[in-house]
């Protein structure tokens, strides 16, 4: 088999692979730094001089890492199922009902995304304390269960899902529910996938909330575990590159399972 | 940024809507029953020796005070009075927060926190006994005590040795002068391939005690009551100074957010920062290369002004008797054996010199450590860091910082640069009617 190059291809192809380094080198340097001894923690090598796992041991021992992860893992999952329960109802009602003010109300849920939650937190904070739910996981999930960008999105997907298919349910007396869940979410789960990684991802790195809610190392996220190793009078850049490696796997797990879906998600919307 | 502005902003918006703050009351004589006490630490908020060294600390104290409870709280340190606030807001009211100088005044004005002449009295007078006076002076506003200096450090320069001796220079003979800065940094730059000098005064990491440092040891002032006066003759002389460092080249060019980073990586060779950092330098230069700490440089034969890097204790309870868990709390957090902790595990000096020599406390550390002296003898010129007043006193700090990064590292004539920001600043400063 011959290969044979092109200026187009070459150009392509250099690209890409320029791109991929681009959004790989940084990775593989957070991983490389994570093992180098704190003697060498500044040499510029591909490669560390001495190979060492004294860090992530260091991370484990200086904060209740697992614990964190656990807890972030939680907090996140609940925060994604939350985000896709309440902006699949919420779409199902705003695609499949006519009602008075509909558009008005798709209007300031879509207004309401431009709102930063900076803005929000502290009356969330005041209105959190007084429910009892400060160093609780329900408190850190309760204001972002429902999001404008999530209900956005499967309006638009649910407007692209054929009516005809919906039509002949309805003519077989299925109600409401069970088109939603038996017709709908089935042939929705891609953009379902895409929606609730993006959700547990834009969760799991979340810092500012949890900083404010949480007052016990125990019940804290690992954003806040990262930010330890960070101070005024220096950061501790082997354990924080160790401690930002754990924190990156399950977000890289949960990737990896769902990849297929989220790809085919981004390229029918693109296709659209 | 953006977010940390809108984090502040809103707390402090709805503490200033009148939220309030209850009136004190008479501290309770002593403490009969169980009660619990929040303290607020930014150290509590970081892995490793000042997390661990605290929490020894306050385990002690709960050991000594069983009917006391301390709650511990971390936040970082740009982050811990936005906490405080949205607690007080909350109804969450803090009880003893360790605070940054620069929201001193805040503190006292604003924030609740209680003037100790007040709450405690004859006790603050016992306390204060072997204390150094310039410390104490350091949380005074209008004439009061509000602030106990807790973890605080003055700018000291650390000089790599191996540096100095690729340039040429002796490194048994460190810089003192400015001029002597200005020679040691050329040859640097000259000789080797590494940099000569950067004061950790400007970028993302607070360096503004290491600016009014230079600027006080000149003579100038940042202000004089509300009248902000950065851009006057000493103060802008002494930003003068720094600009013909950098045109000499003596001055390092690097990231100013990385100038750390630079000198632990074994490329500077004069590093103008707090000597809270030492530790850190200290591990970094371990088997890379030798260094040395030094007092900071002066204006000719002028003595240097060193101010204070760190923070001071408040209280903020309004109940008597958490006033009276929290005076004991801060008390022990600002005693001998408190101090002791604070200077040989985390790296800050103490408030009370009589426990360098004691054998005690200090004595066999320091001498284990004479990297320590330098700092040791500027605690007796040790002048306050000055903090600014109403509710914009960040953005005057911010504004007079961003000037003296624009007149050091920018290509405008320093003194217009100064006086421009100066003017404008003076716009957001409370008047004195």
């Amino acid at each position: 088999m011959t290969i044979r190059f092109s200026p187009k291809g070459i150009l392509t192809h250099g690209t890409m692979i320029l791109l991929s380094l681009t959004a790989v080198v940084p990775i593989c340097w957070m991983v490389v730094t994570s093992l180098r001894p704190a003697t060498g923690i500044f040499e510029a090598t591909l490669w560390p001089s001495e190979v060492t796992f004294d860090n992530y041991v260091y991370v484990f021992d200086a904060i209740p890492m697992l614990r964190m992860l656990w807890n972030t893992f939680v907090m996140a999952s609940a925060t994604a199922i939350a985000q896709v329960l309440t902006g699949l109802t919420a779409a199902y009602a705003l695609t499949r009902w006519r009602f008075r003010g509909g558009k008005a109300v798709q209007a300031l849920i879509a207004l309401s995304w431009l709102v930063p939650f900076q803005v929000t937190m502290i009356p969330n904070y005041v209105l959190s304390t007084k429910l009892g739910l400060l160093n609780t996981i329900t408190g850190l999930v309760l204001p972002n269960a429902a999001a404008a960008f999530a209900v956005l999105l499967l309006v638009n997907a649910m407007r692209s899902f054929p009516r005809q298919v919906i039509e002949a349910a309805r003519m077989d007396d299925a109600g409401h529910w069970r088109i939603l869940w038996q017709i709908i979410v089935p042939n929705l789960r891609a953009p379902l996938a895409s929606l609730g990684v993006l959700a547990f991802i834009s969760a799991w790195n979340e810092y500012f909330w949890p900083l404010l809610l949480i007052r016990r190392m125990d019940d804290a996220v690992v954003q806040i575990g990262l930010q330890m190793f960070m101070s005024q009078e220096g950061n501790q850049w082997g354990p924080l590159m160790a401690a930002a490696t754990l924190a990156s796997l399950p977000v890289l797990a949960i990737y990896l399972v769902l990849h297929r879906q989220i790809i085919e998600s981004f390229m029918k919307s693109g296709i659209k | 940024m953006l977010r940390r502005t809108l984090m502040s902003t809103g707390a402090a918006a709805l503490v200033f809507a009148g939220l309030g703050l209850p009136s004190s009351a008479q501290m309770a004589e002593e403490i009969t029953e169980p009660v619990t006490v929040t303290f607020y630490s930014y150290n509590l908020a970081t892995a490793g020796q000042r997390n661990d060294a605290t929490m020894e600390m306050l385990n002690k104290f709960m050991e000594d005070n069983p009917l006391i409870t301390v709650e511990p709280i971390g936040a970082p340190s740009n982050e811990i009075l936005s906490r405080v606030q949205a607690d007080i807001v909350a109804g969450q009211q803090p009880d003893v927060a360790q605070l940054v100088f620069r929201d001193l005044i805040y503190a006292a004005h604003d924030l609740g926190a209680e003037a100790l002449e007040d709450l405690a009295k004859d006790e603050l007078a016992q306390h204060s006994e072997g204390m150094v006076e310039n410390g104490l002076e350091l949380g005074r506003v209008d004439g009061k005590t509000y602030g106990l200096a807790y973890t605080f450090s003055t700018p000291v320069m650390f000089i790599n040795k191996d540096i100095f001796r690729e340039a040429g220079l002796d490194p048994q003979t460190p810089p003192r002068t400015w001029e002597e800065v200005k020679a040691a940094g050329i040859a640097i730059q000259k000789n080797t391939n590494y940099h000569g000098f950067f004061p950790g005064a400007f970028g993302p990491i607070d360096g503004t005690f290491v600016y009014q440092s230079i600027v006080m040891s000149n003579g100038g002032r940042v202000r004089e009551g509300n009248k902000l006066t950065f851009a006057d003759d000493g103060a802008a002389d002494a930003v003068a100074m720094l600009r013909d460092l950098r045109d000499s080249g003596a001055y390092a060019d690097i990231d100013v957010a990385a100038h750390m980073d630079t000198f632990s990586a074994g490329k500077l060779g004069m590093f103008l920062f707090t000597s809270a950092v030492q530790n850190s330098f200290s591990n970094a230069a371990e088997g890379n290369f030798e260094m040395d700490v030094v007092a900071m440089p002066s204006f000719g034969d002028k003595p240097t002004a060193p101010t204070n890097s760190g923070s001071a204790l408040y209280v903020l309870s309004k109940d008597p008797v958490q006033q009276r868990a929290a005076w004991e709390l801060m008390k022990f957090l600002t005693s001998k054996y408190a101090y002791t902790q604070i200077t040989s595990k985390i790296g800050y000096l103490p408030l009370r010199l009589d426990i360098v020599n004691d054998p005690k406390y200090l004595k066999d550390w320091v001498e284990a450590n004479p990297l320590i002296r330098p700092n040791l003898e500027q605690l007796e010129r040790l002048t306050a860091n000055v903090a600014f007043a109403g509710p914009n006193y960040r953005q005057v700090e911010n504004m007079m910082k961003d000037a003296a990064t624009a007149a050091v590292l920018g290509d405008d004539d320093p003194y217009e640069v100064l006086s421009a920001a100066q003017d404008e600043a003076q716009k957001l400063m409370p008047s004195d009617d």
